[in-house]
């Protein structure tokens, strides 16, 4: 198992070994650690069966997967394994499957994190899109059902999009798994450092929100030196996230020490 | 024995005996349940709280007025007091009756249980607002010490939903601002910051009028004895002493009044129109649903489907179909496109 | 670490200057911001035609008019299909693995000398319970779940639960827990899987505890047989047919209003205080893809539904032959404990015999009949064809019913039985699912008992004014 020392190190895994054994999750026979997030009904279960070959069943529902399913694949000779997270509309509310998704994306570190958008309704997967990027810089988002979007005459310019989310943009169509391999590369370019993703925080916020914010953004980076989303911790702050402030607390969120986390800090979903 | 007339009767009564045990009001269990309770923990209790809120509103407190807010004799007030003098939670002063150090760390303790399961009955749960009071007046006595697990639970609020600052942890307290409604102008606009809990009566007639924390208000009219004011589109009369019961704070002009807008329900099939806010009804988790969702102010919303019931109705919310019922529509500010 | 602290104050303090808007104006800003992305990325290049043709379904399939009956006329398809198909393979289980199978592999281990009580055991006992589950379980599980499978890709199951919201409403339900009911007449373990889909954690809770009375699949064959013996010799012959299957439908509506009415009573009492938030949505339309649903229901729903059935059923098998076979001073053990139970089972209207055969058919419903059959048999000392204790149904009905007249049946047993069987505990799968999916050992407790005493008191009910009236 490679534990990480050094934040440095460019084509190094960045995910957090001593915290993915909290969450369950064993990397041993992997080299990244992928995870899949989206809103519900976007065919993320079909992009997760694209990639792994797994024959999951998808329900045209929202909120169909609530357990987590892990699956594997190799691309490239490099082994990933691939958590499907549930489908939620937000991370910012306070339901279980949210809960399971940001604590996997805020813990777990992944090394990329696949975002399922539906082509046809951009504008409201945008929502989970702007609020993943917040938490994780490297992220991939893959635009899918790109077949429906054409059939109902809904152009996506990946490329201006990419340019402004500041991440990779895959159109794929999962059910006919076109663009597949176009996500594979994207997923390994990001996992590998190759592509450096620069992703679009949220600006417009209320001015006197904002002034908060950057107040708790300048302590936090005065006290702790390694915090990967300062911003995003400042706001879950403002809301009064225990989660968060346990984490502050015993350093779990200081990336690479392999501090043990308190066993009162239940981010492992369990059900 | 045997006869089924007898046996009959027997199940009947069978029947009747679990309600009669476990009903939560007037059952057995219930019952005993109150009985057995430590009555002097709370009355101590609730003479601290008593005097904390004298402090708090600079008031004066004493023995008559302990009796008066408890219910019970003078007698009785005075030995209670004895009794907290004796731990050392309160004193007399020239002030009239003072809590002491350890004495306000109590009181505030109870505050914050109080005030927190009340966040919690309103955000995560659908009990009515005038039972929100009167629940946590029960609970806090058996609560005190799950309050952290509490607070925790629902992100650690700072504000009830009554607009009352909770205590921390350490029983460290922020300081209400604002006003009564009685001291406003004709044609001031302000907002609701605070609605007193205290007493019952006076409570339920402000819930009644549909009044809520963060409604916005403008004076309509005011003469001795009573305050006219409009908010939401209605307007509210209330007799001086009850508006007394109201904080508000004069508003900036920035926020936008929201008391000639519709509300969602009585959009049209094939209508379309804008979002503009929520009614103070609808709160949180209820609220952050919706706004996950896509509900925001500024939203285009257009009513697609009515149910063969007429409630659900389909609404098309930023390109998705989405069902919302009839009390969470009415919750929902709306202008016509 | 006292800087945690510090800054966790500090930002007590901004929450309070800034008031509680701070969540609002975040996720304001997300979407404002997506609002511009999108703008700037997205062309409309004319209209869009799934949009139109799914709001021209729509309006079809949740209008006033046709709502309801488009409703009803799926529903009753996919139940009709599922019994009329189901019939002919679960024939062919029955007669492979129990006339045909049975006898060769019994014969084959007391031919290579298998002491005689291990061979009842293992083969009279779990072999018999297990593929007798099997039989009656698989195929129609694996129609029915592929069927509803294909409704629920299509997208057309939202829409009944939009339809059916207002009335669940009343209850303090969910919409979509008229689809966990629908699904829990095929399985209430896969009805109650399915309360998955109930975002709001109150509603979910009352989907789940309420499933068991929706009158699954492990208990139709037993109202169908008891009605067609007993509610249908009522009435001439020619209408036998369709007075009996009145009856039995009329168990599976007493199901649903008993389903609605206890949702209401758990909402107002003991689920009061819980979360409670709605949100449906009504996703587009997509043409289901039918042969890799047929595969993935079956993986998914049906096999694991029927593993863990088969997983509780084999034990069962042993306790049933244990029961039945093991003597204690000349008498099976059977009989001791259905003289314990048999004062209580008559008093509510049943007996011993079928008190116990409930209580060891917790693990599969559909061996109750088979379990009582016996039980009557080994007790009555009739010579109904087959050997003492082990299972079996007779071919004929004239026969059953000779047979449980004997054991002391009456109309009011029969009714009795139907009504118990639609209102008892729930099976050990379901039990089992109902923990998984909880969690909690407070909210499986009681979905368990409720019925149980429910039904205990109903018959027991029923028992007395029966008698009162019949004299």
């Amino acid at each position: 198992m490679t534990t990480q020392t050094e934040s440095n190190c460019v084509n190094c895994p960045v995910h957090n070994a001593a915290h993915l054994k909290k969450l369950g999750v064993n990397m041993s026979d992997y080299d990244y650690l992928v995870a899949l997030a989206g809103n519900p009904n976007t065919g993320k279960s079909t992009v997760f069966n694209s990639l792994t070959g797994l024959k999951q069943h998808t329900g045209n529902w929202p909120g169909k997967t609530v357990t987590r399913a892990e699956g594997g694949f190799e691309y490239d000779n490099s082994k990933f394994k691939i958590i499907d997270l549930p489908g939620t509309y937000s991370l910012l509310s306070t339901s279980k499957d949210e809960e399971v998704a940001r604590n996997f994306i805020l813990f777990g570190q992944p090394d990329v994190t696949v975002i399922v958008v539906d082509a046809t309704r951009l504008e409201r997967n945008l929502n989970l899109t702007l609020q993943v990027l917040e938490i994780t810089d490297n992220a991939v988002l893959c635009l899918n059902l790109m077949d429906e979007a054409e059939r109902n005459n809904v152009e996506v310019d990946a490329r201006t999009l990419s340019k402004m989310l500041g991440i990779p943009v895959v159109p794929t169509s999962a059910r006919t798994k076109e663009g597949i391999d176009n996500l594979l590369r994207s997923i390994k370019e990001v996992a590998t450092g190759e592509y450096v993703c620069k992703p679009r925080k949220v600006k417009k916020m209320n001015r006197k929100y904002q002034r908060a914010v950057d107040t708790l953004v300048e302590d936090l980076n005065k006290n702790f030196t390694n915090l990967k989303n300062p911003r995003w911790i400042a706001m879950r702050l403002l809301e009064g996230d225990q989660s968060i402030i346990n984490a502050l607390e015993d350093g779990s969120l200081t990336a690479e020490t392999e501090k043990t986390i308190s066993e009162n800090n239940k981010f492992v979903e369990n059900r | 024995m045997n006869s089924p007339v007898i046996l009959l009767l027997l199940g009947v009564l069978i029947l009747a005996l679990p309600v009669f045990l476990f009903h939560p009001k007037k059952g057995l269990i219930a019952l005993l349940k109150r009985y057995n309770r430590d009555a002097e923990k709370e009355k101590i209790e609730n003479a601290l709280k008593h005097i904390y809120d004298c402090e708090y509103r600079e008031h004066y407190c004493s023995l008559e007025s302990i009796a008066g807010n408890l219910g019970v004799t003078s007698d009785k007030s005075s030995s209670i007091f004895d009794d907290l003098e004796k731990r050392n939670l309160a004193l007399t002063g020239n002030e009239g009756i003072k809590l002491t150090a350890e004495g306000r760390d109590y009181a505030l303790r109870l505050v914050r249980i109080h005030r927190l399961w009340e966040r919690y009955l309103a955000d995560e749960t659908g009990v009515d607002p005038d039972q929100w009071h009167i629940d946590a007046e029960e609970k806090e006595h058996d609560l005190v010490d799950s309050a952290n697990e509490i607070a925790e639970k629902i992100g650690n609020p700072v504000v009830d939903p009554h607009g009352d600052p909770i205590p921390d942890k350490d029983g460290q307290i922020f300081k209400l601002e604002g006003k009564s409604p009685l001291d406003l102008e004709r044609g001031e606009i302000a907002k609701i910051v605070h609605i007193e809990d205290e007493p019952d009566s006076i409570y339920a007639q402000l819930m009644a009028q549909g009044l809520y924390k963060g409604m916005q208000i403008q004076i309509v009219e005011k003469n001795d004895g009573k305050i006219v004011f409009s908010a939401d589109g209605k307007e509210v009369v209330l007799a001086s002493s009850f508006a007394n019961n109201l904080t508000v704070a004069p508003i900036t002009a920035k926020e936008e009044i929201k008391e000639s807008f519709q509300t969602l329900d009585l959009l049209e099939e094939n209508q379309e129109a804008e979002v503009v806010g929520f009614s103070g009804r609808i709160r949180g988790q209820q609220k952050r649903r919706l706004m996950d969702l896509g509900i925001i102010p500024g939203t285009k919303i257009k009513a697609l489907l009515k149910s063969p019931f007429n409630d659900p109705v389909a609404y098309l919310i930023r390109g998705t179909t989405i069902a919302l019922r009839k009390d969470q529509s009415e919750g929902i500010f709306i202008k016509y496109a | 670490m006292n800087n945690v602290k510090e800054i966790v104050n500090k930002a007590n303090v901004l929450r309070w200057e800034l008031g509680e808007n701070f969540h609002d104006s975040l996720i304001e800003a997300i979407y404002k911001e997506a609002e511009t992305i999108s703008k700037e990325t997205v062309k409309f290049k004319g209209e869009n035609y799934s949009f139109s043709l799914d709001r021209t379904i729509d309006k079809y399939v949740t209008s006033r008019l046709y709502g309801f009956p488009i409703m009803l006329i799926l529903l009753a398809l996919v139940f009709w299909i599922t019994i009329i198909g189901a019939n002919y393979p679960s024939q062919f289980l029955s007669t492979l693995l129990l006339d045909k199978l049975h006898p060769v592999l019994k014969d084959f281990a007391l031919g290579v000398g298998a002491p005689f009580w291990l061979v009842g055991l293992l083969i009279d006992g779990g072999y018999l319970a297990t593929v007798w589950v099997i039989a009656v379980m698989l195929p129609p599980m694996a129609i029915f779940f592929p069927l509803y499978t294909l409704l629920e890709d299509f997208g057309y199951l939202p829409r009944v639960a939009f339809n059916m919201d207002r009335l669940f409403k009343k209850v303090g339900a969910h919409g979509k827990q008229a689809l966990t009911m629908s699904m829990g007449f095929g399985c209430n373990a896969a009805g109650v899987v399915a309360a998955r889909v109930i975002d709001s954690p109150r509603e979910r809770l009352i989907a789940i505890i309420t499933n068991n009375f929706s009158l699954c699949n492990g208990r139709w064959p037993t109202q169908i047989l008891i009605a067609s013996i007993f509610v249908g010799a009522l009435v001439p012959a020619q209408l036998a047919g369709i007075v009996s299957a009145l009856a039995v439908v009329s168990v599976a509506l007493l199901g649903v209003f008993l389903s609605l009415a206890v949702s209401w009573g758990l909402s107002r009492t003991v689920l009061q205080g819980e979360v409670s938030s709605f949100s449906l949505e009504l996703p587009p339309y997509r043409p289901p893809r039918i042969l890799q649903t047929i595969y993935t229901s079956l993986i998914d729903r049906t096999l694991i539904v029927l593993w863990r059935a088969v997983i509780f059923a084999f034990p069962a098998g042993l306790v049933i032959w244990s029961v039945a076979n093991i003597t204690i001073g000349g008498e099976p053990l059977a009989s001791y404990i259905i003289n314990f139970f048999d004062p209580v089972g008559i008093l509510i209207g049943l007996n011993g015999i079928i008190l116990l055969g409930f209580v060891i058919a917790i693990p599969a419903n559909e061996i109750v009949i088979p379990t009582i059959l016996m039980l009557t048999v080994l007790f009555t000392g009739s010579a109904a064809g087959h050997e003492n204790g082990v299972l079996f149904e007779l071919d004929s009905l004239k026969d059953t019913e000779q047979l449980l007249r004997l054991g002391g049946w009456t109309l009011l047993t029969a009714v009795n039985v139907m009504l118990f069987s639609l209102i008892h505990n729930p099976c050990s799968t379901t039990i089992y699912t109902i923990y998984k999916e909880t969690g909690s050992l407070k909210w499986t407790l009681l979905s368990t008992f409720l019925p149980v005493g429910m039904g205990l008191m109903l018959t027991f009910f029923v028992a007395q004014i029966w008698r009162i009236f019949s004299g």
